[in-house]
């Protein structure tokens, strides 16, 4: 990724609008409501960037490398690229894509994301961009406000999510990597 | 001598028939006119006596116009109370200056109009006539509630006749009249007739009416909102006008819903704002609630320092596919 779009550090506000989709009040809506969400969410953050790859790749990789390599200038320190939630737009492939940083890997799943993005669909297909923004970080503070409840509960349940494996489960996985093909027993009457 | 014996019977038998039952002969002048056609047998039977009858003494006659005036005249108030009655606007709320109330009952009809009045803006004037007995002609009931009770609080006037509570009549002061309907008035007099009807005692007949007009004075004063205070006059004005049935159910119901009000209102606005409070409290507290996250360490992925948490990705190409088909999955060298 570094190769393809850089090594160095990015710097760049929460609201990186390199594409021109919205205009400076719906910026400001926007920005509220980031604002709200953070308010909501102390150690969290929400960043949006739209660009124009151009042909160089897809919004997946394109918001992966942002989040890893970016300095949100407008994000208080206390609150790092872990903590980030960072949505990517490319409005000439007409798709958009969702990243989180670690602190969230065991709270969010692909299908939230999903979710985030059904409600801001319909939105951008009508190219109201700030709009779905907005919808979309509504229903993913419903989403986090729940999980965070249910962490507080069980907060078990939600780290052996990211717990590493055991030594005896990579013991295994090794295993069975090297015996790939299973040799069948015969059964015998 | 069996056989003698039988005939000495049987002729003295013979000889009793022939004696007793004589056929009836004609006479010589009757037989002359049948003959002669002027008399027909029976024709009294065919055509009936056409003689009158005779009048029979013992009915009764109408009474004539003048027989009538004396009998009303003997059955009116006797001159000598009707200034006690109507000369003046009375003191007391009773006016019996007959008597034909008992001390006791008077001393308890006028402590419950006294209490009546102690507690409502409308006072209550019972006038107690006899059961038979008639007002003058001389007399306007509707002259006197306004000559009488055109000043000081509204007054609800009751003419009752002792004994005979379907006479009784409502009158009702000059600043209650323009307000209250016809028809209200004839349902206070309707419901009041009616408890009253259900005793025999005549005594207990007036305390029942009393009661149930009471009632109704109350139910007129929470339509009005009188009960809280205020002047009775002014808000008596804003009583309704209404002159129709429609109308006068439509006040009804209004009443109802009034009267209800005025026992629960006080206990339904305040569970309602409990309801309200509760929920703004809980809707401000959840806008205003933050979430902490627990913290886990996570082993780096994937080379990234920070994330690795790749999401979905959705096109929004297309206007006519819906999220999910236009939804694709994490990548294999993700």
């Amino acid at each position: 990724m570094d190769g393809r779009y850089g090594a160095d550090e990015v710097v760049i506000r929460r609201l990186e609008d390199q594409a021109g989709l919205m205009r400076s009040s719906e910026r400001e809506k926007v920005e509220a409501a980031m604002d709200r969400f953070e308010k909501r969410f102390p150690q969290l953050f929400f960043a949006v960037c739209t660009s124009r790859a151009e042909g160089r790749s897809d919004v997946r990789q394109f918001g992966f490398w942002l989040l890893n390599r970016a300095a949100f200038k407008d994000v208080p320190l206390d609150r790092p690229n872990e903590c980030g939630i960072l949505l990517t737009i490319d409005p000439d492939a007409k798709s958009a894509g969702i990243t989180w940083g670690y602190a969230l890997d065991a709270f969010l799943t692909a299908e939230d994301s999903f979710l985030f993005l059904s409600r801001a669909h319909a939105y951008w297909v009508e190219g109201r961009y700030s709009e779905g923004v907005i919808r979309g970080l509504k229903q993913l503070s419903r989403v986090l406000a729940k999980r965070c409840k249910q962490a507080k509960s069980d907060p078990e349940r939600f780290e052996r999510r990211v717990a590493p494996p055991s030594a005896a489960r990579q013991v295994a996985e090794r295993i069975r990597a090297g015996h790939r093909k299973v040799v069948k027993e015969e059964v015998t009457p | 001598m069996r056989a003698l014996l039988v005939w000495l019977s049987v002729v003295n038998l013979a000889i009793s028939a022939e004696l007793a039952l004589s056929l009836p002969g004609w006479s010589e002048e009757s037989r002359q006119v049948v003959e002669g056609e002027e008399w027909l047998p029976g024709a009294g039977l065919l055509t009936g006596d056409k003689e009158a009858a005779p009048v029979d003494s013992t009915e009764v006659q109408p009474p004539t116009t003048a027989e009538m005036t004396e009998q009303v005249a003997a059955n009116e108030i006797p001159e000598k109370f009707l200034d006690d009655y109507f000369a003046k606007r009375p003191e007391g709320f009773l006016v019996d200056p007959q008597e034909l109330l008992s001390p006791s009952a008077r001393r308890d009809r006028e402590a419950f109009l006294n209490y009546h009045s102690a507690d409502s803006p409308i006072d209550f004037h019972v006038y107690v006539f006899g059961a038979e007995q008639a007002i003058p002609g001389g007399v306007r009931e509707e002259e006197i509630s306004e000559r009488l009770f055109s000043q000081g609080k509204p007054s609800l006037i009751l003419f009752y006749y002792l004994g005979a509570p379907e006479r009784a009549e409502i009158f009702l002061s000059p600043s209650l009249s323009d307000a209250v309907s016809d028809a209200e008035r004839r349902r206070i007099l309707q419901s009041s007739t009616l408890a009253a009807m259900e005793r025999s005692d005549s005594i207990a007949q007036l305390e029942a009416f009393c009661v149930q007009t009471s009632i109704r004075i109350y139910w007129i004063e929470k339509a009005a909102g009188l009960v809280e205070g205020g002047s009775a006059v002014s808000v008596a004005k804003t009583l309704p006008t209404s002159k129709d049935e429609g109308s006068a159910r439509i006040e009804a119901v209004r009443k109802m819903f009034d009267a209800f009000w005025f026992e629960w209102g006080a206990i339904i606005s305040v569970s309602l704002s409990g309801i309200v409070i509760s929920l703004t409290f809980w809707w401000t507290s959840r806008r205003r609630a933050s979430y902490r996250f627990p913290e886990f360490d996570v082993a780096p992925r994937l080379g990234g320092s920070h994330a690795a948490g790749v999401g979905a990705v959705i096109g929004f190409g297309s206007t006519t596919q819906s999220p999910s088909a236009q939804h694709s999955g994490v990548p294999d060298y993700f």
